[in-house]
């Protein structure tokens, strides 16, 4: 028997998904990493990529995000997202806009946060290989 | 006393008064459940952002971490008030209680001889200020082509706002909008939304020490312009919400009023028809003994 914990994933404008899960994978910063019970408090950004859980008896769930943040307090897991699209209905035109959004910003003289802004593209593009 | 037409072009024109207002307050009344629905949905994420940020706010405060947009802005001398007002009038105080507060907050920093700026958010706020404060704008942004608000507005309005903090073109921003309290009663009310302070209340976890992927540095810097964004999200849907619900109040009076008109124009025109026709009776009777 695996313990369970609290997940929700909320953006700006609704409730995505709240519930009792055993396991999230989350797409981290610095990489991907698996929540379990019991995990450490952590607070860490988002990039991308796909967000993934299971609640143990149906099949996993997996949701496109495209970066926010996640806090992890005394299994209560919290992810904060920008936008977030049930994995089965992400489409390639929804990555591809994305995309688009940063080709634009970086034509646009965005020099600022040009390493930022490539990480993001090549995160981007890994996650439509997935989709 | 007036004749007996231009009374009954009175009533006529006051009656399709009465049913505009009753018509605006209809649609108010539509709009500001949306807005509520609305309001309701952003709730969850803007709750937890507040938390995250202070869960931060209190694990890097005793550190040695000096994080630009943290801080309580006590010394600073420049100042940036957000002026958020609606693109439409007709709704009551809504815009003028806004811009009142305004004015005061104004007053009280010119006393404390600091540099003020005004950056706008619709028109009715920057009619207002316009004549008096037009040299103190340095920006404006119009709402009047979005129907529903969206965070990407809001998101917008906070690079914005973080690329002149970056700039120094301001320490301290200042919110003002109208709190939404209930259908019948809006507050105007006013937040620092920039440097984000430490606030006790809202960290959920106590003393937890959190583990932090980057660094708490990398962190802030980039949870600080979405929680801005969140902040400036949630007052917006809240001026939508107030601006509705003062429109709704403004308009039932308004209909309540050209009843009242309407009943008080009847009573005259039915006394100078029953003036009229005693008159003719008069001259017919008087007449008659004449013979």
């Amino acid at each position: 028997m695996i313990n369970k914990f609290q997940l929700s994933v909320i953006s700006a404008e609704s409730k995505v998904f709240e519930g009792e899960v055993e396991n999230v994978l989350v797409p981290g910063m610095v990489g991907d990493f698996l929540v379990l019970s019991d995990h450490a408090p952590c607070i860490s950004s988002i990039r991308p990529g796909f967000l993934e859980f299971s609640d143990g008896t149906s099949k996993k769930q997996k949701y496109f995000v495209s970066g926010g943040i996640v806090e992890v307090t005394n299994n209560m897991v919290s992810v904060l997202v920008d936008l977030a699209i049930e994995g089965d209905k992400v489409g390639k035109e929804d990555i591809l806009a994305l995309i688009s959004e940063i080709d634009n910003k970086l034509s646009a003289g965005d020099t600022v946060n040009i390493d930022d802004l490539g990480l993001r593209k090549n995160d981007l593009e890994e996650a439509l290989k997935q989709a | 006393m007036p004749n007996l037409k231009d009374l009954k072009l009175r009533i006529d024109s006051v009656k399709s008064t009465r049913k505009i207002t009753k018509a605006m307050q209809m649609v108010a009344a539509a709009k500001l459940r949306k807005a509520q629905e609305q309001a309701e949905r952003g709730r969850p994420y803007a709750e937890k952002m507040r938390a995250i940020v202070s869960n931060l706010a209190s694990s890097v405060k005793n550190t040695t971490l000096d994080n630009k947009y943290l801080g309580d802005g006590g010394d600073s001398k420049k100042f940036l008030l957000i002026i958020a007002t609606a693109e439409r009038g007709l709704c009551g105080g809504f815009n003028s209680s806004i811009v009142k507060l305004a004015k005061t907050r104004i007053a009280e920093l010119t006393s404390q001889n600091k540099e003020i700026k005004i950056l706008t958010i619709g028109k009715k706020g920057r009619e207002q200020l316009n004549r008096e404060f037009d040299s103190l704008f340095i920006g404006h942004v119009d709402l009047s082509n979005e129907k529903n608000i969206t965070i990407e507005t809001a998101r917008k309005i906070s690079i914005d706002l973080i690329s002149r903090f970056d700039n120094g073109e301001y320490e301290v921003a200042e919110i003002f909008y109208n709190k939404f309290a209930s259908v019948i009663s809006q507050i105007p009310s006013s937040f620092k939304l920039l440097p984000v302070s430490f606030n006790e209340k809202e960290a959920d976890t106590g003393n937890v020490s959190f583990n932090f992927e980057p660094d708490e540095d990398e962190i802030l810097n980039e949870i600080i312009p979405k929680s801005i964004a969140t902040s400036i999200f949630s007052v917006l849907q809240e001026n939508a919400a107030s601006e509705q619900g003062s429109r709704m109040a403004a308009m039932d009076n308004a209909t309540r009023n050209a009843g009242e008109m309407i009943d008080k124009l009847t009573i005259d025109f039915n006394r100078s028809r029953q003036a009229a026709i005693t008159n003719e009776l008069i001259e017919i009777i008087s007449g008659a003994e004449a013979l």
